[in-house]
């Protein structure tokens, strides 16, 4: 079997000297949407940040597409096609949609491709488009992530992580950013999906990593994890 | 009519002031850095235009472009080489080290130019014009709307271009930004030398207005960061506000209670407005 396209291994990394992964495996395979879950503190956001080069690991490796990633810093991790939606949008408040999706493309050189992304975005988000020209600030939360994705994927990423997808939105909200990561999904990007909501997390992604205090303690595909007596209890509640 | 022309004064007064403070205000917002070398900035780009007068005879109008390049190469090179090692820490740190370099250079000047108050004597000056009563010292008044012009271009470059929109996304996120392949290091030296081209820039328009010496440099400072205060930190409209009322705090000021108070004026407003509105005429919260 060939190398999956985006590997992590033995993958390590904390605060100082405070440790929160140890030794992490994972892998994403070409066109795949996989979802780690876990509750709070388990060390997601951290594997996230670790991946983007906002944090260096102390150990392990990152691959993507047998490219070494691990330790660049953000805009290389990005020049190699890993594109980061942080946790909380993080949205520049004061620019407008547009130029916010605008930066999602800074580091690209050809700006009729970049218009091109742009409209497909607005196509994609119709409620972008209706507001291209307002302060990023005066979207409600389901738009700031539609914004927020929107701009992850104008640097043509080939893996988008998104940290956080449903946090503090509406249920419709959720089921409308669903289906359009499903359709971005279908266009040929990968994504790697943090979600505290497990069965918002379940029903997007076809495998899924359990993380806890920073290790893995299950992957499987969404179907068995859904099954697993250990993950109900824990995670959704209901055995 | 006397107001009409004190009004005058103080609108061409506070455009100079407004283009002196805007480079320390962009500083000041984008890298947190109080940049105390930003009057020692003016008074080098007022050295520029006054040698390219004397030795080449370039007109100070033209030499904002000398002093704006050399002086955005020097901020650049500064940012780059020893204020990014510390623009994370307390402000005091980034506070001192300015400080340290101002010294540097104020006293680097003193020593090349000497105290001594200098300024440009133009072959063939505009004169004034006088228009239904009003003077217009016409000199005075094109370098204020090439300060006009100058801050404009600036506002245009950060809204407009693809280098600004990477400026105001690291003053907003610099982790952000950096998420969207920002290089923050490098965007911060582009900003410092823009700091320091406006500095320089403004510094030649100004031989033409007040005497040239290094004794300058710290009024220019004060200047900047009451400018800054008045109008709100950290942003353009703010920066061309707290000029023009500055401006006219000085020349009613100095009409009511004599010229010679004109800066013990505006510092006492500062005081008063900062009990009561701290976050500046045209200012927001959120920044520390």
């Amino acid at each position: 079997m060939s190398d999956p396209f985006f590997q992590i291994s033995q993958l390590e990394s904390g605060y100082g000297e405070i440790q929160v992964l140890w030794g992490i495996d994972l892998t994403v395979n070409e066109g795949e949407i996989v979802c780690i879950i876990g509750s709070n503190g388990a060390g997601k956001t951290t594997l996230l940040r670790t991946i983007s080069g906002l944090m260096s690991p102390t150990a392990g490796s990152i691959n993507i597409e047998g490219r070494v990633i691990e330790g660049a810093d953000a805009r290389l991790t990005l020049t190699s096609g890993v594109a980061h939606v942080p946790e909380g949008r993080r949205l520049f408040r004061t620019m407008s949609v547009k130029d916010n999706l605008l930066m999602g493309a800074y580091i690209r050189n050809a700006p009729r491709d970049v218009e091109e992304d742009l409209e497909r975005v607005m196509t994609m988000f119709p409620r972008l488009a209706e507001r291209a020209n307002q302060d990023a600030s005066t979207l409600s939360g389901g738009e700031q992530q539609m914004c927020a994705i929107g701009r992850g994927i104008m640097s043509r990423p080939k893996l988008l992580m998104i940290d956080e997808l449903s946090l503090g939105l509406a249920p419709r909200a959720v089921e409308l950013l669903s289906e359009t990561l499903i359709e971005i999904n279908k266009s040929g990007i990968a994504i790697l999906l943090v979600e505290q909501d497990v069965m918002t997390a379940l029903d997007l992604a076809h495998r899924g990593y359990v993380i806890d205090r920073g290790r893995i303690t299950f992957a499987a595909s969404s179907e068995e994890l859904r099954q697993e007596p250990a993950v109900r209890e824990a995670y959704i509640g209901a055995a | 009519m006397l107001y009409a022309q004190i009004l005058l004064n103080g609108l061409v007064l506070g455009g100079l002031y407004a283009c002196i403070s805007v480079g320390f205000s962009l500083v000041w917002g984008v890298l947190n850095v109080i940049n105390v070398l930003h009057g020692s900035f003016v008074v080098l780009g007022s050295y520029i235009a006054y040698f390219a007068y004397a030795h080449f005879g370039i007109h100070p109008f033209f030499s904002i472009i000398i002093a704006g390049a050399l002086l955005f190469a020097l901020g650049y090179v500064v940012q780059l080489g020893l204020i990014n090692r510390v623009v994370g820490a307390p402000v005091l740190t980034t506070l001192v080290l300015t400080f340290g370099l101002d010294l540097l250079l104020n006293n680097g000047m003193l020593l090349a130019f000497s105290a001594d108050y200098r300024s440009v004597q133009l072959a063939d000056p505009l004169g004034s014009a006088v228009v239904g009563g009003l003077v217009f010292p016409l000199d005075r008044l094109v370098a204020m709307l090439l300060a006009g012009v100058l801050t404009g271009l600036l506002y245009l470059l950060l809204v407009r271009s693809k280098i600004g929109r990477a400026i105001v996304a690291v003053r907003m996120d610099r982790e952000a930004a950096a998420l969207m392949g920002v290089d923050v290091k490098k965007i911060y030296a582009i900003t410092f030398g823009i700091g320091a081209l406006m500095a320089g820039a403004a510094g030649s328009l100004l031989s033409l207005v007040f005497p040239i010496s290094p004794l300058a440099g710290s009024e220019y400072l004060s200047i900047a960061f009451i400018v800054c205060i008045l109008g709100g930190l950290g942003s353009i409209s703010g920066a061309i506000v707290g000029g023009i009322v500055l401006g006219l705090i000085q020349s009613f000021g100095a009409l009511f209670i004599g010229p010679q108070h004109g800066l013990t004026i505006a510092f006492v407003l500062l005081i008063i407005l900062l009990i009561f509105k701290p976050t500046g005429i045209m200012g927001r919260r959120g920044y520390e």
